[in-house]
């Protein structure tokens, strides 16, 4: 292609936007909408993900052990933990350094704790980690099993919920998300659609002194692309807004909310719709073009 | 230039539009299409560019196959044509000579090369001072000019024309005819599908007479043989 065809197509497109101003603000504006309401869908999936994974993450096994064991025994059932399937990392936390953590916990109630005197009633523990939730339970019940274990204690009810919630946010997400973005497609395909109708004559003229139909397409493909991607920058420009005060918001009053960092998380969403805005545009005219060529 | 065997036409109503016809149209024929309404001359016009395909039949134009063209093909062959329509076909947000251009860019030609010859064909249809002009500014006849200087900007070996002076004025009909000829003097081919008894009367080409869907005149220097 010649740049000089290029930029016929594009001062083609650029006039047929104008030409039919309101009818392209108008689908500006619902591409926006649209790619508005998938971001904030894509956001809150990824953001719940991030959680339920960050959440997922820090559940571990407590494991107690009984009062009276050596150090060789100790380090027996150690190693037998980590021969059980499912077990990535294991920790070993002496009842000192317990004590010590609870002492940081507590803060500035530490005081408490004074009463115990030089005894220390908590127990030696480890602190299993597993590759995934799933595997939480079972491997619990076979440390439970174990010689010289008091107790395996974990968040089990916290995780199951947990799982079904994630799963079940993550489907609807996706069906609202493939929903939004055929809505989109719908809408620029209807625009294309008017202009095509409107330029009718234009096109039969064209095809009269032989120009191909990749030539005739081209600038409504162009102009379909200069839609999505205009609504999706408007509706980039919202989301990248929303999310700042957002963030702001909840890293000043829920601090333990693990929400996404900014950057770059919001370039890759950014990217990501930007993209989407003009495939579907392009998409959209095509298919809008298809019955229109036949002449 | 043209050649057709055998070729009839019959729509999905079941109308007979042509039936059966075989004719040969030389490089630098002027022809006439006559004939009452309903024919078949309009059918016979659009065969030739692939607006419509043959039911059986072949068509040979500037010696390419036309019902045997993938639809791919097509543009191609209309960039070896010139089409020239009653209604004049202008596009109304073009200048004069941007309406000329379009044709022209469409097929990617060279900026300079379209300057070039949008102002020579200007200059032959005699509206270079127009050349700004919007076609709602034109008189009928003008419009008419600027859809002659398009169809043969390309440099078309056959102009093919469907009554191109059915909204004019006789005076308006002679002008356009006139400049018919100038083109086809250049060695062009024209074929016009008319009603205009004055126009063919006054040229004394060659007349090809299409009743019910048959040739039934064939004439060098004809007249056109039917009362308005």
């Amino acid at each position: 292609m010649r740049i000089r065809t290029f930029e016929y197509f594009v001062r083609e497109a650029l006039s047929s936007l104008r030409h039919n101003g309101l009818m392209s603000i108008a689908s500006v504006s619902t591409v926006a909408l649209s790619l508005l309401i998938l971001g904030m869908f894509l956001i809150m999936v990824l953001n719940l993900n991030h959680m339920a994974s960050a959440l997922e993450s820090q559940v571990q096994i407590s494991v107690y052990l009984q009062d009276n064991l050596g150090d060789r025994d100790m380090r027996e059932v150690g190693t037998r933990i980590t021969k059980i399937p499912g077990v990535v990392q294991v920790t070993f936390v002496d009842k000192d350094e317990a004590l010590t953590r609870f002492k940081q916990r507590l803060g500035e109630q530490q005081g408490l704790l004074a009463v115990l005197g030089d005894t220390n009633p908590l127990p030696n523990a480890f602190e299993v980690k597993v590759d995934k939730p799933e595997s939480v339970k079972p491997v619990a019940q076979a440390v439970a099993q174990l010689k010289g274990v008091e107790n395996a204690r974990f968040g089990q009810e916290i995780i199951e919920q947990l799982f079904t919630l994630t799963r079940l946010i993550r489907l609807i997400g996706l069906a609202l998300i493939i929903f939004l973005a055929l809505a989109a497609l719908f809408i620029i395909a209807n625009t294309i659609r008017i202009t095509v109708f409107a330029r009718r004559k234009e096109i039969g003229i064209m095809k009269y002194v032989g120009a191909t139909d990749a030539f005739i397409r081209w600038p409504f493909v162009i102009e379909g692309m200069i839609l999505g991607s205009a609504g999706s920058l408007i509706a980039v420009f919202l989301l990248v807004e929303a999310y700042t005060v957002l963030t702001e918001q909840i890293y000043q009053k829920l601090v333990f909310l693990p929400l996404i960092p900014k950057y770059p998380f919001l370039n890759y969403i950014s990217i990501l719709l930007v993209v989407a805005g003009t495939i579907i545009g392009a998409l959209g005219s095509t298919i809008s073009l298809r019955r229109f060529m036949k002449v | 230039m043209i050649h057709m065997a055998g070729v009839s036409k019959i729509y999905a109503s079941g109308l007979v539009a042509l039936d059966d016809i075989s004719i040969a149209i030389e490089k630098g024929d002027f022809v006439f299409l006559v004939g009452p309404s309903g024919a078949g001359k309009s059918t016979f016009v659009k065969l030739l560019f692939r607006e419509e395909l043959p039911t059986s039949g072949t068509i040979y134009v500037n010696g390419r196959d036309v019902a045997g063209l993938e639809p791919s093909e097509v543009p191609y062959l209309r960039r070896g044509l010139g089409i020239v329509f009653q209604d004049f076909r202008l596009l109304p947000n073009k200048t004069v000579y941007e309406n000329v251009a379009f044709a022209m860019e469409v097929i990617e030609a060279p900026r300079r090369e379209i300057q070039k010859r949008v102002n020579h064909v200007l200059d032959l249809v005699g509206l270079r001072h127009k050349a700004r002009t919007y076609p709602a500014h034109l008189s009928g006849g003008e419009q008419q000019r600027v859809a002659i200087a398009r169809a043969i900007v390309n440099n078309p070996a056959v102009v093919i024309a469907d009554e191109p002076t059915g909204n004019l004025d006789p005076d308006t009909s002679w002008e356009i005819m006139k400049i018919f000829e100038r083109i086809n003097k250049n060695g062009t081919t024209m074929v016009m599908a008319t009603h205009d008894k004055m126009v063919v009367d006054g040229m004394k080409k060659r007349v090809i007479a299409i009743e019910q869907g048959r040739i039934v005149r064939d004439q060098e220097g004809g007249q056109y043989g039917y009362e308005n």
